[in-house]
This record gives structure tokens, sequence and C-alpha cells, in this order.
């Protein structure tokens, strides 16, 4: 899991876990002041500036009209660590098919820490305006894609994700027990595809399921997203779904042969 | 093994059911197998049962001291290691058809011809011994001019590795016609001599395969279930050819109808059914099956009378008789008549020319 609080193992350097902190934080206003950030972390303001004025020389924050965000250096380290990860590689193109396809919101997703992170997306016809932008975090309980992950995984490595852990309830519909998600990610073994029915955001079903590869280890998932008007009856529950499965099974196979295209390309993990 | 026939050792890319078969066939010729799959289990499976070296990658394979190559992995995949076999100066004996695209079957045409190496795709009913017959009366003249055939490849159920890369079009480039229509239509085109196709209309459906509740007796290759499953399962098309002769085909993995393999071909002289149906519930391979052929004539001598007569011929293997025929070409250096890339192309373009009217 990602280590979100300032109590790590082993010997860690303070100032950076501040610095990474306040850009989290910065990250999750989308862009804040030295008085708010001072307040939160309970430092002087001084002490803040020190941290903001130094980031802001390495091209991390940019400062406009007296308030920091996050700065573009980010893009550059975030395409390089995308493209270092195959499975952006081989299913970036089925992605953009699939939006093509069904119309809606397509997203590539791989799990890490716990969490599911937005590799790629492509937008179809139906859709003006993406609601998330790449790198996006997801909850796993609460998201189509994120089940679809914990029903591929071992279940020891569930354990260790669920276990002692809140299933925070986003809206009336979110899985909050325990239990009840089980039986759902059994569900999902019997058929390779996930729903999501208003569990993360009122208004937005979507569709997902995961990549594995021959030996059954996890590489990423396919969601399909868009509003409860467009996403209904069995375009919801049968078009969609089978849409997805006959993309992934591509991505899938194609993964297997990658290193015959190319044999310089390392094989997937 | 005799001193005309030296042992050879052969490169099978791609381990599944045609692999393993060409290799119990190529072990019984007396011949050396290796292997190569992406699949650590599939190689590990084909290292014990033939107790040889397998590779994962071809590029492994073709840096070895290996005779030829027979490639059987899924159809998007033969053009890559296709060429790069060519490339290597080994000839080539790829399972049909050609490829999953017809551009990407011209381009293993284009490295075939660069290299100047041997290609045959695997039609091997062609090498059955009733075709054999059939097509040598043709040639003869026997039935006079062909006006029209009709074809048919009907199983009941028989779709193949059902959610698997042979249900999806992606991989596969299509379903019904693109497996069991490939070997129809390069019986037809055989037998019709290689005629350039001027019309079309065919209808396509895929009824059958993506059924959850879909059921069966026996399945060729794994079932992944209706995983993925984006291909048609039959086929009608109405097939019209430069030279003013027609065909009137049926190609279907699963259709609530008695498994039929059949042609009847019409001339002017004399008419000939030919019966190949396998054993009705199984799908293939089988060569323990239907080789039947009757003609049809009509003649006047001691008054009018219609003949009906059965030619009876022996039976034998057409997988080992094509591997035989493939082995000869790799040795002598010959290219041969017989399942040449050329007539493979013209197999692609003809079901890609179905699809498209199917499309319309």
């Amino acid at each position: 899991m990602y280590h979100e609080d300032g109590d790590a193992p082993g010997k860690t350097i303070k100032s950076v876990e501040t610095a990474i902190h306040l850009l989290q934080a910065i990250h999750d206003r989308e862009e804040a002041g030295i008085s708010e950030l001072a307040e939160e972390f309970d430092l002087s303001k001084s002490t803040i500036h020190h941290y903001l004025k130094t980031l802001e020389l390495y091209g991390c924050l940019e400062k406009v009209d007296g308030r920091y965000r996050l700065g573009l250096r980010f893009l550059t380290f975030g395409g390089q660590a995308r493209a270092r990860e195959t499975i952006y590689r081989l299913a970036k193109r089925d992605v953009d098919q699939l939006a093509r396809q069904t119309g809606e919101e397509v997203r590539l997703i791989v799990e890490r820490g716990g969490y599911g992170i937005t590799l790629y997306q492509a937008t179809g016809e139906h859709v003006e305006r993406s609601r998330t932008h790449v790198g996006n975090m997801e909850e796993l309980h609460c998201t189509a894609a994120g089940k679809a992950f914990l029903a591929a995984l071992p279940e020891s490595r569930v354990d260790d994700l669920l276990d002692d852990r809140e299933l925070t309830a986003y809206t009336s519909n979110t899985i909050t027990d325990r239990d009840e998600l089980e039986a759902e990610l059994a569900d999902i073994r019997a058929h390779h595809v996930a729903f999501d029915d208003e569990e993360r955001h009122e208004g937005v079903r979507c569709v997902a399921a995961a990549i594995t590869n021959r030996s059954g280890e996890l590489l990423g998932a396919i969601s399909v997203s868009g509003s409860t008007e467009r996403l209904t009856g069995d375009r919801f529950r049968t078009t969609i779904p089978d849409q997805i499965r006959n993309i992934v099974g591509v991505v899938e196979i194609n993964t297997t042969y990658s290193g015959w295209e190319d044999d310089t390309l390392d094989r997937s993990p | 093994m005799t001193r005309d026939r030296p042992r050879l050792t052969l490169g099978i890319v791609g381990l599944g059911t045609h692999g393993v078969n060409h290799a119990q066939i190529l072990r019984s010729l007396g011949h050396d197998v290796v292997g190569v799959d992406a699949d650590p289990n599939v190689r590990s499976e084909f290292e014990s049962q033939f107790e040889t070296t397998t590779y994962e990658r071809p590029s492994e394979l073709f840096e070895t001291d290996i005779d030829a190559v027979i490639i059987s992995t899924p159809n998007k995949f033969h053009e890559t290691v296709a060429t790069k076999a060519f490339e290597a100066d080994l000839d080539v004996l790829l399972e049909k058809p050609l490829a999953h695209t017809v551009e990407s079957a011209e381009r293993i045409v284009e490295a075939a011809e660069r290299t100047d190496r041997i290609c045959m795709v695997g039609f091997h009913h062609r090498f059955r011994s009733t075709c054999m017959v059939l097509k040598e009366y043709i040639d003869e003249g026997y039935l006079g001019e062909i006006s029209h055939i009709q074809a048919k490849f009907i199983r009941r159920r028989g779709v193949p590795g059902r959610g698997t890369w042979y249900t999806s079009n992606e991989i596969a480039g299509g379903g019904a016609l693109m497996d069991v229509g490939g070997h129809l239509l390069d019986l037809l085109l055989h037998f019709y001599d290689w005629p350039s196709l001027s019309d079309v209309i065919a209808r396509s459906r895929s009824e059958f395969g993506p059924r959850e509740d879909y059921a069966y007796l026996h399945m060729w290759g794994e079932d992944g279930e209706a995983r993925m499953y984006d291909v048609e399962d039959s086929v009608n098309a109405f097939l019209e050819f430069e030279n003013g002769a027609t065909a009137d085909i049926e190609v279907a993995w699963a259709a609530n109808a008695r498994s039929t393999h059949t042609y009847n071909v019409r001339g002017t002289k004399a008419g000939v059914a030919l019966d190949i149906t396998n054993t009705l519930t199984e799908v293939e391979p089988r060569v323990d099956q239907r080789n039947d052929l009757e003609l049809y004539e009509v003649r006047s001598g001691g008054g009018d009378h219609f003949v009906n007569s059965s030619i009876v011929c022996s039976h034998n293997d057409p997988y080992r008789d094509e591997l035989q025929s493939f082995l000869d070409a790799v040795v002598s250096g010959d290219r041969p008549e017989q399942n040449n890339v050329h007539q493979a192309l013209d197999v692609q373009h003809v079901v890609n020319d179905i699809y498209r009217a199917a499309s319309e």
C-alpha cells in the first residue's frame, strides 16, 4: 500500500516526506496558498514558503496569482513512468478502438498500492468532457476496475489490501460490507466482468474487466464508464460487457505474443 | 528411413492442437521436432510428450540448426513468424489460413518471394485421395465444362476454441468462413482451376457461439466459454466467376442441421457428388471419415438411361501426405504445385470479398 502518513518504517528523510505531503495537499486542492498550508501542516509560514520556493525553483510547482499549483515537471516524470508500463504500449490502441465502438469514456487502469491508477483514457462521441485525468487514483472497492482487480488478485493479497480497512461509502450504492464485497468478487470471477452501478459517483455507471497474463498475473483492467442515462438495460449488462471481454481477450493474446513481434521488448510482468 | 528421405529436424511454432498433431506425424515419419510457444505450460507439455527442446521465441529457434518450419500460431501471428523464418533462409508450412487479413497475407507472399523460400499452406483436404481423383476427372474433361458447384461445410455444433483466439475477429480475422470456409474455398477454387471472382452475394450470422447455453459434444481446442466472441458462425454466399461459372456455398461452425462436408460439381457431361463429411458428431481432424465420390451421367446406348457410379479408392491420411509433400519440397528445393502461397492468397481474397459482401 502507498505510504500516506509520516510514520514510515525504517529510516526516512523528514524534509522529503514533508515536501511530498505538501505536493499531495496541493494536488488534492488543485491549488493552494501559503497560509492555508501553514495552518494544515502546523508549520510557520516562512518554513512553508521555503519548501514551496524550492519546489517552484525545480519546476515541481508553479505560482499563479500568489497561489501554487503542480508544475509540468510532473508530466515529464509521469510521461516516462507511463511509457515504461508494458501494458500501456500493448493496450493503448485497443482502448482507442473500444472508445470508438462504445462512444463512451474508456480507461486503461493499473493497480498500484491498493489503488487503481488511470494509465490512459480515450473518449468516444457521447462524451463531451472527460470527468477525470490520466493518473487519477481511485479506491478499489467502489469502482468496476477496482473490483475486477480484487477478483483477479490472490486471496492473501486481497486480505492485505482490505483487512482493517474501512470501505468508504461514496454513494448509497457503495458496497461497505466485506462479505457483500466477497460475494460480488465471486460473481466477477465467474463472469469475467465487473460493474459499478453508481457506487463511486451518483449518475455514473461503469463496466470493467481485468487483463491477466497466461500465468494469471494481473496486468491491468479496461473500463467503460458513462452516465446512467446512456448505460442502461442490455447495453449496460450485456453489450458493453461483451465488447470489453473481446478487447481484453485481444490485449491478453497480444501480450502473450508481444515478445515475438520485437525481440528487444521486455516480456510484460 | 530410406536414403532418399533424410532425417530432418523441423521447428514447430505454436504448440496447440495443430502443432502437436504435426509433431506426432513427423515423429512417425522418423523426423525430429523442436518447438516454440509463448506459453510456458504448453512448452513443458510438449517437451515431456516429445522429449525435445522448446523455445519461448521464434528467433531463438531460428538460430538453431533446423531444416524447415511449421507455423501453427493464431492467425494474426503468422506474418511475424513466417517473415522471420524466410529471412533465416527457412522453408515454411503455414497452417491455414495464410493470415488474418488480406494485407498481412500479401506481406507474407512478398516476403516469401523476396527471400525465394518455399511457402506451403495447410489446406490438407486437397491431399485426400478422393479429392485428388476428382481433380483428375475434372482436368481430363470427363465432366465436360463445369458451370456450377454447390459446396457445404456445416458442423452441427463445432465452434473451435470458443472464447479463445479462434473466435476473436482481431486475432483470427473472422469466424466460420475464415476457418472451415478456407478449406471449402480452397477446394472449390482448386476444382475450378483458380478463376477470378466477379460477383458475390453473401450473408453471415452469429447465432450459437456467443450464447451462454451453447451445448456441444466435442470441441477442437479449449473451451474458453463465451469470453471472446465477435465473429460469425455461419455464412451463405453465391459466387460468380469471370468465366461465367457459379458456386453456392454454405459454411457453419454451428447450425441446427445435419453435419455436412460436400461438393456437388455440375459438369455438362457428368456431375459428381463428393462427400467428405466427418464422423457426424466430431470436429476435425479425422481420417476415418466418409470419402464418398459418386458420378452422375446420362447415356443413350440401348435406350436413354441414368448412370450412377461410385468411385472407390484407398483412404489416406491427408495431413500426413501434405506434410510429406512439404518435406519432399524442402529436400529437393523444388516448389510444389500443390498448396502454393499464391493460391492461399487467392483464397484469402475470396474470403475477404465474401465478408465485404456480407456487411453490405
